[in-house]
């Protein structure tokens, strides 16, 4: 696979970046981040005709959505979207390739970690992978954040991956994604004509697929500031320990009234068990108000079972990966309890 | 041990400083001036009649400056196998799998080449594809080739001993299965080859290959050229493993190319291209009876395979006998029948993969072994080393083993790796998530015929002492691939002379240097290391003959040691040749002021006293092995053999499974460069333990690979990696260079049933298809719950 020509511009600031993709918007662009996923997305395979492996995917001389096969199989899962409008909106949403990429490296507005003054996490959208792995302060308060981002593709990757690619390419799948809506994350994403806040649940409509504007560029990630007595936790499930795409993500984030109890807030996210990662509604309704103890546990899990609507594809089949949503949710809510218990 | 200056040592490889610093030159890394570049028309279907290919609008495209189809390229079938030629150099009748050879274009940069074979039209009549190896033989199955009947491209039917007999002693019997997944040999350098004819008809094609020689005859044949008139050269090589054994169309479209436009060209694939040309390990479905008689002693061993080939034969012929013939050791086994079939299917062709044809037999009996040791009650290191062959023994398929130190490499791993205390603490915690166990192999070490029926030497090597004196220049067709073959030669060599190894200089990987039949079979040690010996000895007899000529003594008095020439009777006068050395030498800073003759001074005066000095050694295995039909696979002057023991950890819940330690002994009957011996063995236990871990191509249902890069196809990456303990045996090999006998294939035959052992022991079910990935495992361990009268008794 070769990637198709391009060029690559280069803003100096947001605002001239989105003039940029104002102005090119009709030729095809892209914008490039730390280009980990766009990059290997718009390589040509090497057998020209094999390329319209799905309808979807007529159009894309490009390996589509990661694969092409994952595009496949979420068509062909009626429950997974309304097969005709996905359909649509790949085409849609992406061009053949792009004329230009515009890089965000320069934009250091767009990078850093800090703490605004309401104790909330401001994560500027190119911030590196490796940076948020290496954040005491995403550590102690949005564990399950760098938890994900530990686990993320390998050194290499991290060093050049940002947060705000992994959230804009949407895979159902992503590392930082999952427990960006475990940890209830709000999007600020940024036009010529204004800005607006989005939470993050709210972002993805389908696999790679998002309800970004054309003219908008996700600028950073906004954590809420945890509550006294929470805790989080997120597990990737794959089958080696590096440089892999997980059969299946949970994130899990709980809050407690005191160290004993009762849950007040709960939030779990499911990574790679739907065209979007999916944020499990069932679990609150078993856990708000309750007592924590094992058994509560072992119901939300089966709870959240339910949640999730995993296909069988070459990672893992719909079985494996709904069993793994349930012990792996159990898991997740032991230990965030147990964190949580711990944060005053 | 006789004590060695250099053998046996730890010395860095020859090559070590140029590959780290960048500097060593790939096939791809070489440019030349005019240089065209070429790419290929792969086709999208798996099977499929070829009604037309229009190349018209491709030609038309500016830029292009050749396009070849099986018009230009003639329809001369080829392959690794005489018996089996069942290529041509492009598709004309057929396609047989998604990826096979349309056409070749070449032009004047990559992305010209690659849109002029998007506009090459090829109409298509769609045939039904068959892509289960198992139901390929089935009758009314679609044929993939008029010449295989029932797509059976060969078939095996052996039968030693007598095993009506040997199921009469046994006491315990047992049937057992193992599937296997086709591999991708996952190695770092993907194919590369340039090709260029020269103004008198000489073509010259470098390419990242492990056996210039088989190419260079694939390549006259195929492309009907006088063999003398074609030149193989293999630059720097990041690993082969197998697949770049056999000659490959990427290697005959650039030749044709180059031939078509008279300039140089290169073809590089890209990684998707390496998975669809494959030609690495077959999918194997293995069933094994075996029994044993109430003492542990193997009565037995009755074997079908069915082996999934893909389109073509590449070295499956090879492969289909390897798969039984190595079952034959290590072990003390009377009775052994074979049923094996190798299979065509519309999936990439399958070939040679380190370990050929063995390794997954290998991991089926040693899991039977491991059952067998259960339901005897017995551990499963004492029910192995109650069977161990000795030297001096053969096999019931008439494998004769001058050395074998299996024993001591079994127990070798058993002491290191605290067998006995961790293995009495698993039977109380089996299926409990940590578990140990234990397997042997068997390999050969050099296959003792050529693939074509010859009875040609499988190597020469010729050593030439610098005309100038001070050093000498190895030249042999061995190829380096990254196992580091120029290092041992060169160690030899100066082991031979008493030089320091930067006085030797090794060139290699060029058909026109010598023939060697490459790296493959585990034989460049042992064969060509023998050959290099003879040279280096042949090059010393001749040095010390003219010396003693000058001085006057008898040439048995002298020896070459340390760079200097040594006498066994007394002091030497030399003082003659060192007056002539220094006169020839006059402004000379750097002269010998030694005590004693200089290896400098002796070997430029024997060049003034005989002229150039020239040493040529070369190695033809005796005949070996039996008078069946397909005797010769499996035969070889020599047999390594190999013993490990896996720890592992398992998540119950999710199973996943962490390899926490692996030791592992291998008998290599002298370690040239130990270092190297290991670094074999730790590749080895990684490469076994991706293959039974995570490595196998997904097929969709029209036989497109789902996960040809190397994303998708998981081998281990440094996270997955245990600790690894590399334990070396010698056992002093008498057919061996200084006893030397094979690491490269043999050292991965325990890796994988060693981990399936291990598994078993930590989770308590035993599982039947590899990889062995968590969901397999889940799936196993909810099915034993489920009925759990059907499992073995912990
Ligand atoms: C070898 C390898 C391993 C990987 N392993 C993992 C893994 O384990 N887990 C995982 O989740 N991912 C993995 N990835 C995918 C990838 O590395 C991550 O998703 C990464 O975070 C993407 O960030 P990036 O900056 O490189 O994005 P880019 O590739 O630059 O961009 C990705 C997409 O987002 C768009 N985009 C980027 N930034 C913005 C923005 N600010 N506003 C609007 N749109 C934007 C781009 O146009 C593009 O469509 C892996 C990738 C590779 C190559």
């Amino acid at each position: 696979m070769i990637l198709p020509r391009f060029d690559v511009l280069v803003p100096e600031s947001l605002e001239e970046a989105l003039e940029m993709l104002g102005e090119h918007a009709d030729k095809g662009v892209r914008i490039l981040a730390g280009g980990t996923d766009l990059l290997v997305d718009l390589r040509r395979p090497i057998i020209p005709v094999h390329v319209p492996r799905c309808d979807g995917c007529a159009k894309h001389p490009g390996g589509m959505v990661y694969s092409t096969i994952d595009c496949e199989l979420w068509l062909s899962e009626p429950t997974a979207h309304a097969g005709g409008s996905l359909r649509n909106a790949l085409q849609d949403s992406r061009r053949i390739s792009p004329q230009y990429l515009i890089s965000l490296h320069l934009l250091r507005e767009l990078k850093g970690i800090k703490r605004l003054d309401n104790g909330s996490l401001y994560i500027g959208a190119t911030t590196t992978i490796r940076e948020i792995a290496h954040s005491e302060k995403v550590r102690r308060c949005w564990t399950a954040l760098a938890e994900g981002a530990d686990n993320l593709g390998s050194p290499l990757v991290r060093n050049r991956g940002t947060l705000g690619g992994n959230i804009a390419n949407a895979r159902p799948a992503a590392d930082m994604f999952v427990p960006t809506i475990g940890l209830n994350g709000i999007l600020k994403l940024q036009s010529l004509g204004g800005e607006r806040l989005l939470p993050a649940r709210d972002f993805a409509s389908g696999p790679g697929l998002t309800v970004i504007e054309p003219l908008e560029i996700l600028t950073a990630v906004i954590y809420p500031a945890p509550l006294s007595y929470s805790g989080s936790s997120y597990y990737k499930l794959a089958n080696r320990k590096a440089l892999e795409i997980s059969t299946v993500g949970v994130s899990v984030s709980l809050t407690l009234e005191a160290p004993d109890g009762p849950i007040t807030d709960v939030r779990v996210a499911l990574g790679a068990v739907g065209p979007t990662p999916i944020l499990a509604e069932s679990a609150k309704g078993i856990l708000l108000g309750e007592t924590p103890d094992e058994p509560l546990f072992k119901k939300a899990a089966q709870a959240i079972r339910k949640d999730a609507r995993p296909i069988d594809d070459h990672r893992g089949s719909a079985w494996y990966r709904s069993n793994m949503v349930q012990l792996l949710s159990e898991r997740l809510l032991k230990i965030a309890y147990i964190r949580a218990k711990r944060n005053k | 041990m006789k004590k060695y200056s250099i053998l046996n040592s730890r010395v860095p490889r020859v090559d070590a400083v140029d590959k780290v610093t960048g500097k060593a030159l790939y096939t791809d890394d070489i440019k030349m001036p005019g240089i065209l570049i070429g790419a290929i028309l792969h086709s999208p279907l798996a099977h499929a009649r070829i009604l037309n290919i229009d190349t018209s609008l491709a030609e038309r495209l500016p830029g292009v400056k050749a396009v070849v189809t099986h018009r230009e390229a003639g329809t001369t079938p080829y392959g690794v196998s005489p018996a089996r030629y069942d290529e041509t150099i492009f598709c004309h009748d057929k396609v047989r799998y998604v990826g096979d050879e349309i056409a070749a274009v070449a032009a004047i940069d990559l992305d010209t080449a690659l849109e002029a074979v998007s506009l090459i039209k090829v109409d298509f009549e769609e045939l039904p594809v068959v892509l289960d190896g198992r139901r390929a033989m089935e009758e009314g199955r679609p044929l993939l080739h008029d010449i295989y009947k029932n797509n059976i491209c060969a078939e095996v039917h052996w039968h030693f001993g007598d095993i009506e007999q040997g199921k009469k002693e046994s006491y315990i019997v047992r049937t057992d299965h193992l599937t296997s997944k086709m591999q991708d040999a996952a190695f770092l350098e993907p194919q590369s080859v340039i090709a260029e004819v020269d103004s008198h008809g000489n073509l010259t094609m470098w390419s990242s290959t492990q056996a210039p020689h088989y190419i260079q005859r694939t390549l006259a044949m195929a492309l009907n050229i006088p063999l003398h008139k074609v030149r193989v050269i293999k630059p720097a090589v990041g690993g082969g493993f197998g697949p770049k054994a056999s000659c490959s169309t990427a290697e005959l479209a650039t030749c044709l190319l180059a031939i078509k436009t008279g300039k140089p060209v290169k073809l590089t694939f890209d990684r998707e291209q390496v998975f669809l040309h494959s030609r690495a390990r077959h999918q194997f479905f293995h069933t094994m009876t075996t029994g044993v008689k109430k003492d542990g002693t193997l009565a037995f061993l009755d074997h079908q395979c069915i082996l999934d080939g893909g389109a073509y034969a590449s070295f499956g012929i090879a492969t289909i006998y390897y798969a039984g013939s190595l079952l034959g050791g290590p072990y003390r086994l009377k009775n052994m029948k074979y049923d094996g079939y190798r299979v065509v299917t519309n999936k990439p062709a399958c070939g040679a993969q380190r370990g050929h044809g063995a390794v997954i037999a290998r991991a089926l009996f040693e899991v039977q072994l491991d059952r067998i040791a259960e339901e005897l009650g017995t551990d499963p290191i004492e029910l192995r080393l109650k069977n161990v062959m000795e030297a001096g023994e053969t096999t019931c398929n008439e494998l004769f083993v001058s050395s074998f130190g299996m024993r001591e490499a079994l127990e070798a791993v058993r002491d290191s790796a605290a067998w006995k205390k961790k293995r009495s603490l698993s039977g109380k915690t089996r299926g409990q998530g940590r578990g140990i166990g234990a397997a042997c192999g068997f390999f050969v070490s050099g296959a003792g015929y050529p693939i074509y029926r010859s009875r040609t030497y499988h190597c020469t090597v010729v050593t030439k002492v610098d005309d100038v004196g001070g050093g000498v220049t190895v030249s042999s067709g061995a190829a380096d691939i990254g196992q580091g073959s120029d290092t041992v030669l060169a160690m030899i060599t100066a082991e031979e002379l008493g030089l320091p190894l930067d006085d030797v200089k090794v060139i290699s990987g060029d058909s026109n240097l010598s023939v060697d039949l490459g790296a493959y079979s585990s034989r460049t040690t042992l064969m060509t290391g023998a050959a290099c010996r003879d040279a280096a000895r042949d090059v010393k007899r001749q040095i010390l003959e003219a010396i003693a000529g000058v001085l006057c003594v008898p040439p048995e008095t002298l020896d070459l040691k340390d760079g200097k020439v040594e006498s066994l009777s007394g002091e030497l006068d030399f003082s003659k040749i060192r007056e002539e050395y220094l006169r020839e030498h006059k402004g000379f800073i750097d002269l010998p002021n030694e005590l004693c003759l200089t290896f400098r001074e002796a070997s430029r005066i024997a060049f003034l006293e005989r002229g150039s000095i020239v040493g040529v050694g070369m190695y033809r295995p005796p005949p070996l092995g039996g008078s069946f039909k397909g005797a010769t696979v499996g035969t070889s002057p020599a047999f390594g053999c190999s013993a490990q023991v896996a720890e592992v950890s398992v998540d119950l819940g999710t199973g996943e499974i962490t390899v926490e330690n692996i030791t592992g002994a291998h008998d290599c009957g002298f370690a040239i460069n130990r270092t190297q011996v290991e670094g074999q063995m730790q590749g080895s236990m990684m490469m076994g333990m991706g293959e039974a871990l995570m490595e196998q191509i997904i097929y969709d249902k029209k036989g497109r690979i789902v996960n040809a890069n190397l994303a998708e196809y998981k081998i281990p990456t440094a996270m997955d990696m245990p600790h690894l303990e590399a334990i070396i045996v010698e056992s002093n090999e008498p057919h061996g260079p200084y006893g030397a006998k094979e690491v490269g294939e043999g050292a991965i035959m325990p890796v994988i049933p060693s981990i399936l052992n291990a598994v078993y022991d930590a989770t308590g079910v035993r599982i039947e298809e590899l990889p062995l990935t968590p969901e397999r495992l889940v799936a196993a361990m909810e099915e034993a719950k489920k009925k759990p009268s059907l499992q073995e008794n912990p």
